[in-house]
């Protein structure tokens, strides 16, 4: 408190302070200027008709807004299927993914057995391997499981997920061996620990992960772009790139299916953004 | 015997928790990559016989100059964007971190916005952005009498690279701020003040108190930011194809093209144990740097 108190005294003495804290709001002002801007380009071009695109001068916001943008991708080229598909496949592969990683960070954390250690190298060495660099005989093995054009041979991959582990081992190490010590006197089973005891204590830690599990499996693109191939089955990341034509790209169908891409993210994320910040920042230095 | 009971569950309740993870990690990364490694040497067009060849996908692979030159771009767009991400990532960090700032919510969230926003919706509008005869930033550059000529971002190798690399520099910005912002919250306020007590501006704090104190975190943002760079695949795949001339071809996109547009399933495959190498050699540095410092 007196630090504070010494720091603002020092701050508001002269005016060469109030100088270079303007600038700095200015400076901070411009960089947000630049990271907000192409979102409102896609806004305004996601309402042009497609001849209001490319022009010189630029239309900043057009004069009639073109919602039938929306409703050809919604009549025309099956947009509410593909949001569901997307809606579907982020929300039940976070959800498996929080039960998995949160059942193993238990054990980690909270269970002593034989192997423990090596184990949990093994998690920790999983990390080293790009998913990248193993979507050639993923492919031939997806060809004789049926999961090519399956929404399941996006998410099962991805269930198998090292830093969650890590994310909820942390959250488990925190719980009181108290609780479950208790618990198991009362003669509680072990699995009704992880179901009445952990998981309730769990809520903070499967609000940051999931959080980051749902936006990087909605804006996911490369692997589900190799094995996602009628239309019926794409999610939106997949479907936007297939909406381009080599000879006419409708930019502003393109446009449009970016919104509906970006905004229900915006929302979610603006809701939880203390939890994907924080979930974000722990994961990366403790992962 | 309620109690042996209990205690043997205990002995066995782990292994259960942790198996359905064991298992989806032998059958879709472990298996996988070693299945990668056999078919890297033969060749395989996917569907038809596995021919095997030995090395023979490796030593076409290092004298094939795509291969170098993906490796090469990735180096170029690397230090078209690290330095001045992680520059202006701590200014604009060490402003968060400062008691006068307004705005510090706003802001925070502003920076960070485009980490989540999807990399193909905003691959996109950067092609809007950057068309040579009718984008934005052309005519805006134009109409400010910047330059006479349009520039051809998207089109010539050396602005294809620049762009590729600002775009890059766009969506991560922030999420480095954030990570320094960690780092300069852990700094004690006291030596900022016996600094300004002894009348250092407050650029010479920053270039004696804050970046020495940040160092780690910095080199880990370049660790993060070196295996970024070499995973690039969908910025350059939305952008650019990879074009012109290759120019903003990456191993990502390079291992993609060989596999899923070629079918060469052996080389490609090559290419990507070597990918698995060079993403392990970059891991293993970074574990040692942070257990030297720990």
């Amino acid at each position: 408190m007196e630090k504070t108190l010494k720091l603002k005294a020092a701050g508001t003495s002269g005016s060469k302070h109030i100088w270079s804290s303007s600038l700095a709001f200015v400076l901070m002002a411009v960089v947000s200027l630049f990271t907000l801007f192409p979102l409102f380009w896609l806004f305004s071009s996601s309402l042009k008709d497609i001849s209001e695109i490319f022009v010189n001068p630029p239309i900043w916001i057009p004069s009639t807004l073109h919602w039938e943008n929306f409703r050809e991708l919604f009549v025309e080229r099956k947009f509410g299927i593909i949001t569901w598909n997307s809606f579907l496949l982020s929300t039940t592969s976070t959800l498996i993914a929080l039960i998995f990683c949160s059942l193993a960070g238990f054990a980690f954390a909270k269970y002593k057995f034989k192997g423990k250690q090596f184990l949990f190298v093994l998690v920790l060495a999983s990390l080293m391997i790009p998913h990248e660099a193993t979507m050639v005989p993923l492919f031939s093995i997806y060809k004789n499981m049926h999961l090519i054009d399956n929404i399941w041979g996006v998410i099962l991959p991805d269930l198998a997920n090292a830093f969650g582990i890590f994310f909820m081992r942390q959250y488990c190490m925190s719980l009181p061996d108290e609780m479950m010590e208790a618990a198991r006197i009362d003669g509680c089973n072990e699995f009704k620990i992880f179901r009445k005891i952990v998981l309730p204590n769990l809520r903070s830690g499967f609000a940051g992960l999931g959080i980051i599990l749902f936006v990087k499996q909605w804006n996911n693109f490369l692997w589900p772009s190799v094995i996602l191939r009628s239309q019926e089955n794409m999610t939106l990341s997949v479907a936007l790139k297939a909406l381009e034509d080599s000879n006419n790209t409708p930019y502003h169908l393109i446009m449009a299916g970016s919104v509906i891409s970006v905004l229900p993210l915006l929302i979610i994320v603006l809701i939880f953004q203390k939890q994907l910040i924080a979930g974000m920042i722990d994961g990366a230095i403790k992962g | 015997m309620k109690a042996s009971k209990l205690n043997k569950q205990m002995l066995v309740a782990p292994y259960i928790y942790i198996s359905p993870y064991f298992i989806l990690f032998f059958v879709f990364s472990l298996y996988p990559i070693l299945y990668s490694i056999y078919i890297s040497l033969t060749d395989w067009n996917g569907s038809g016989e596995k021919l095997f060849i030995g090395f023979e996908n490796y030593i076409q692979l290092f004298s094939d100059n795509d291969f170098w030159l993906s490796l090469w771009n990735s180096t170029l767009i690397f230090l078209m964007y690290v330095p001045i991400m992680l520059f202006v990532g701590l200014i604009l960090a060490s402003m968060l971190n400062s008691n006068w700032m307004v705005g510090k919510g706003f802001f925070r969230m502003a920076l960070f916005v485009p980490n989540f926003v999807s990399v193909v919706a905003v691959s996109f509008v950067f092609i809007l952005l950057l068309n040579t005869q009718d984008g934005l930033v052309n005519s805006v550059l134009r109409s400010i009498g910047l330059i006479d000529n349009p520039i051809p971002w998207l089109e010539s190798p050396w602005w294809a690279r620049f762009s590729v690399a600002m775009m890059v520099l766009y969506r991560w910005l922030g999420y480095n701020m954030l990570l320094l912002l960690t780092g300069l919250q852990n700094i004690s306020k006291d030596l900022y003040e016996a600094a300004y007590v002894d009348g250092a501006t407050k650029i010479k704090s920053f270039f004696f108190i804050t970046i020495p104190l940040v160092k780690k975190m910095l080199l880990f943002c370049t660790v993060l930011s070196t295996i970024g760079t070499f995973s690039l695949f969908t910025e350059p795949f939305i952008l650019t194809q990879g074009g012109p001339l290759n120019s903003t071809l990456t191993p990502v996109l390079m291992l993609y093209r060989e596999s899923f547009q070629n079918f060469n399933f052996g080389y490609a495959s090559s290419i990507a144990v070597c990918f698995f190498i060079l993403m392990m050699v970059i891991s293993l540095l970074q574990m040692r740097i942070f257990d030297d410092k720990e």
